[in-house]
């Protein structure tokens, strides 16, 4: 059985604290050769009680743009009954935090600091009781002031003069380079904390369910934020790639370096990783310029172009689907004596995480072969583990140092694809700590990707309008090769990266049968290539997003072929009363006008302006999520524009109801940019679509009215609200766009030239 | 190669010597270490990296630090000495004070990431300077259509930063 101990250091070196470590049952105490000064991650503690009445969490976890730098001094306040502002946190950095783990898993995350916290709580009241004279029973802690048989002591008094060592039970272990496991690295999910301490029950919350400001907003209105691209050190060098002329092309021989006009400058190339550096970075941009013109790459052309990705993907052989849920012989059957049925084919190109700011990282290699690389990936373990494979050296030898920088939204989450394996080469090369900044342009066209995807569909109605069974067959490329690119060009070592993904939907509609299948089996376009060709990668609710897309908007065709409003028609086939009842407060929200689709007035020819409303639901990681979209048309146009989009999620009990509400906001306009202008495009040998005015986000003007619905429960646990609001977003605007035509788009973006060809067609 | 210029950046003589072609972000950021304006696109597609020259926006991406010479370049970092001398506050009063664009910032918990918030403050001050109440519909316009770019924001705050620019504008008047 696993066991909390305390127990007192022999030696004071501070005022006082209690320590809140790891202890890995089985591992370190049975003597598994592995001593703790071999596992870095060991010697960190978790939390750190101080005398002063204040405490720092360390997590390996990362802010990602969501807030969890506010949240996690939430939750740790909470159990520990003191103040968030009391509380510091410490992120990221492999040297310095024991947990790791990738940063998308907050609620994971948080289930483990909540117990590390709920622990230390259970040891400190036992320590006043004993101060105190009396039961733990008989105590009440306020803000960290323990009150009990009329005497009151802080934690820091009762701290003051001793340091103590919590030891709480863990499961796990530091992820590691593991060529054979899945995108390469083994224990992705870091540490699980085992056992089950009393914790506060949530109807007693008072600081979980308030707006508490996130900590670091000041630092970064101010200018006083260290970004990871602010890293600066003595004798640093600054480097600008010159990447292959295409995905596919090796190096024939690098351009000359003029001395005279670029005096301190120097090229460094391995195999096909070719660079300027210089202590100047405009040097090395410009001398970079000069060197890539008079550089000679061999000619590939290993791609479909983007215009014929679709035909591309339905013509290769999937084989049977990797992954399937329910049953293919039921739902056949219903398909085959159903009264009516619905069927389309999906589909959507290649989109990308397209940070503001592209990939930037530090390292610092030293001759004895330790490296510190500053970063700002969101899984510095993984990172970790991934930089000391492709060098070939224990992890020990690395250490990965964390700050904030331009969100990227998945791209990371799996420790790969950025700049860190470029500097981390270039600083080995040249034995210099090298700053290794990627352009827009690279990043655009060099980055890992979402890949494209088709989707074959089909719903069974009965007479009465009733769904009875839904099929559907989901094809994509493989989304878990997050290579780094440096490791590629350069020729070091990394991983096979297997087709793999799995179902990622949830269905709500429990009273409809489903078959689903699904097939990854498909290598990246242009696999063969020396960089690995069009990566493949996770982005923002991954998979999810695309299916839903697709499965939501059968929902609608099924709906108006039985001539039922859409939310009634989901209301009838699901008995998930959450879902229910966020749908209700969510159409309230909207002045929902119940009636099928599409609108009598709907029209798909001319100048005139036409409007509809359409619905999308997400169920995802204990959220239930609602979109409804108002859309206007210019059929004559193509122009699509959102007017007004409606959000509702009851994701359990809510944390911190203003950056939920910031959270969803932002989630509708990234889904509104995926649903109407993202688009990745590429030629036979190249990405094309390498800056803001091809690679086309959502501005500002095209921001519509966005009203939030939440609805907090104490009784659901907690769920995932920073995520998932991008995925409600196609859906619902499809849906509008065939309310408003009467002509259903099964293709995202809506671009004008997609959609005048869809209604001219139609 | 290198020229010795002089700079006013947010109220102070900066000597520096570098190429006059080089962009003044890498000036500001690498000599100067100010780390509030930032580079994103490199061809003023973005306006992550915009500063004000003379009260105007510019886009430090693609200003020679030569066009700067002889003018007065403010970062985020100089926004509260801006507007203690636009209120005459004292020295005191001034170290304390933010910016009302930087504290409706804080108010409205605008940054997500926060990369993009530099550039996006930077265009406040400037719309704010000419228009001390704009509409959302103003907001949106300035923040789309002033040249060279749109102001983008990956995260999707851009409902967060019409809210906090609203509320500056008030603070402001009043």
């Amino acid at each position: 059985m696993d066991t909390v101990t305390l127990t007192r250091r022999d030696l004071l070196t501070g005022s006082g604290a209690l320590f809140v470590s790891l202890y890995c049952a089985g591992r370190l105490s049975a003597g598994s050769g592995r001593s703790a000064s071999t596992e870095p991650a060991m010697l960190a503690s978790w939390l750190e009680i101080r005398s002063d009445n204040t405490a720092l969490i360390r997590t390996g976890r990362t802010e990602t743009g969501t807030g969890m730098s506010g949240y996690y001094p939430q939750v740790i306040a909470e159990e520990l009954r003191m103040r968030p502002e009391a509380i510091s946190l410490l992120m990221g950095d492999t040297d310095k935090t024991p947990d790791g783990g990738y940063s998308a898993g907050f609620l994971y995350g948080m289930s483990n600091v909540r117990k590390v916290a709920a622990y230390a709580y259970q040891a400190l009241l036992k320590l006043a009781a004993r101060r105190l004279g009396v039961d733990t029973s008989a105590l009440e802690v306020v803000d960290g002031v323990v009150s009990g048989g009329g005497r009151r002591i802080t934690y820091g008094q009762l701290l003051a003069g001793q340091e103590l060592d919590l030891k709480i039970p863990v499961r796990g272990q530091p992820a590691r380079a593991d060529p054979k496991a899945w995108a390469g690295i083994g224990s992705l999910e870091g540490f699980t904390v085992l056992g089950d301490p009393p914790m506060k029950p949530m109807r007693e919350f008072n600081i979980i369910g308030t707006s508490y400001p996130v900590p670091g907003i000041p630092d970064k209105v101010t200018g006083k934020t260290q970004w990871s691209c602010d890293v600066q050190l003595p004798g640093m060098l600054h480097a600008r790639l010159v990447r292959p002329a295409t995905l596919g092309s090796t190096l024939i021989s690098v351009g000359g370096l003029d001395k005279t006009l670029f005096p301190t400058a120097s090229i460094v190339t391995r195999g096909n990783l070719v660079a300027v550096v210089s202590p100047d970075e405009w040097e090395a941009v410009i001398a970079a310029q000069s060197v890539a013109a008079a550089t000679r790459w061999t000619e590939w052309s290993g791609l479909p172009a983007s215009e014929q990705l679709s035909r591309a993907l339905r013509e290769h052989d999937w084989g049977p689907p990797a992954h399937t849920r329910g049953s293919k012989a039921a739902v056949l059957t219903s398909l085959a004596s159903a009264a009516k049925t619905v069927s389309g084919s999906y589909e959507q190109p290649y989109v990308r995480h397209a940070p503001i700011g592209p990939f930037v990282a530090v390292a610092d290699v030293r001759g004895d072969a330790s490296v510190t690389v500053w970063t700002h990936s969101a899984h510095s373990q993984g990172l970790r583990a991934r930089l000391a494979g492709m060098l070939n050296v224990p992890i020990e030898k690395v250490v990965v140092r964390w700050l904030e920088h331009a969100g990227q939204f998945g791209r990371t989450t799996l420790g790969g694809d950025g700049a860190e394996a470029d500097a981390v080469i270039l600083s080995q090369l040249t034995g210099k700590p090298v700053r290794v900044q990627w352009t827009l342009q690279e990043d655009l066209a060099w980055s890992s990707v979402s890949p494209g995807w088709v989707s074959n569909a089909a719903a069974a109605l009965d007479a009465d309008g009733q769904l009875t069974a839904v099929r559907n067959s989901f094809y994509s490329p493989h989304m878990d090769d997050v290579r780094p690119l440096g490791a590629l060009l350069a020729g070091m070592p990394s991983f096979t990266p297997a087709p793999g993904g799995g179902v990622a939907s949830e269905w709500p509609y429990d009273r409809v049968g489903l078959r689903w299948e699904e097939a990854y089996t498909m290598p990246n376009l242009g696999a063969g290539a020396v960089s690995g060709g069009l990566r493949g990668n996770i982005m923002r609710t991954p998979g999810q997003r695309q299916q839903n897309f697709v499965l939501e908007s059968l929902l609608n065709e099924a709906a108006a072929v039985a001539r039922a409003d859409p939310i009634q028609f989901r209301i009838q086939h699901s008995s998930q009363r959450r879902l229910i009842d966020i749908l209700n407060a969510t159409a309230v929200a909207a002045r929902w006008d119940s009636r099928p689709s599409p609108h009598p007035g709907a029209h798909k020819q001319g100048a005139q302006t036409v409007s509809g409303r359409g619905v999308c639901v997400v169920v995802r990681q204990n959220a239930y999520w609602a979109g409804i979209a108002v859309v206007e048309v210019v059929p004559q146009t193509g122009a699509v524009r959102v007017t007004r989009f409606t959000i509702g999620v009851d994701c359990g009990k809510i944390i911190n109801p203003r950056q939920l509400q910031r959270c969803m906001q932002s989630g509708v306009v990234m889904g509104l940019s995926e649903a109407l202008k993202e688009e990745v495009t590429f030629d036979t040998g190249k990405v094309t679509s390498t800056d803001w005015s091809r690679y086309r986000i959502l501005t500002m003007a095209e921001v519509p009215e966005i009203e939030v619905v939440r609805i907090s429960r104490d009784d659901c646990g907690f769920g995932g609200g920073s995520e998932a609001a991008n995925a409600v977003v196609p859906g619902a605007v499809a849906a509008a766009f065939f309310d408003a035509t009467g002509v259903w788009p099964r293709r995202i973006p809506l671009t004008p030239d997609y959609v005048t060809a869809l209604l001219r067609a139609a | 190669m290198a020229d010795d210029l002089r700079l006013t950046v947010n109220g102070i003589d900066r000597p520096v010597s570098v190429k006059p072609e080089t962009p003044l972000i890498f000036v500001l950021r690498n000599q100067l270490k100010l780390s509030g304006p930032r580079l994103g696109c490199g061809m003023a597609q973005c306006g992550a990296c915009a500063v004000l020259i003379d009260g105007a926006e510019a886009r430090a991406c693609i200003t020679p630090v030569s066009f700067a010479v002889g003018k007065r370049v403010t970062t985020i970092e100089g926004l509260p000495a801006v507007w203690a001398a636009q209120k005459g506050l004292g020295p005191s009063a001034a170290a304390t004070t933010l910016h009302p664009v930087q504290q409706a910032w804080i108010d409205e918990q605008v940054p997500q990431c926060g990369y993009c918030q530099s550039g996006m403050m930077i265009a406040a001050v400037q719309l704010l300077s000419r228009n001390p109440d704009p509409s959302i519909a103003q907001i949106k316009d300035a923040f789309t259509n002033t040249a060279p770019s749109p102001h983008l924001c990956r995260c999707g705050t851009y409902l967060a930063i019409i809210d906090a620019v609203r509320r500056a504008a008030k603070a402001m008047r009043e």
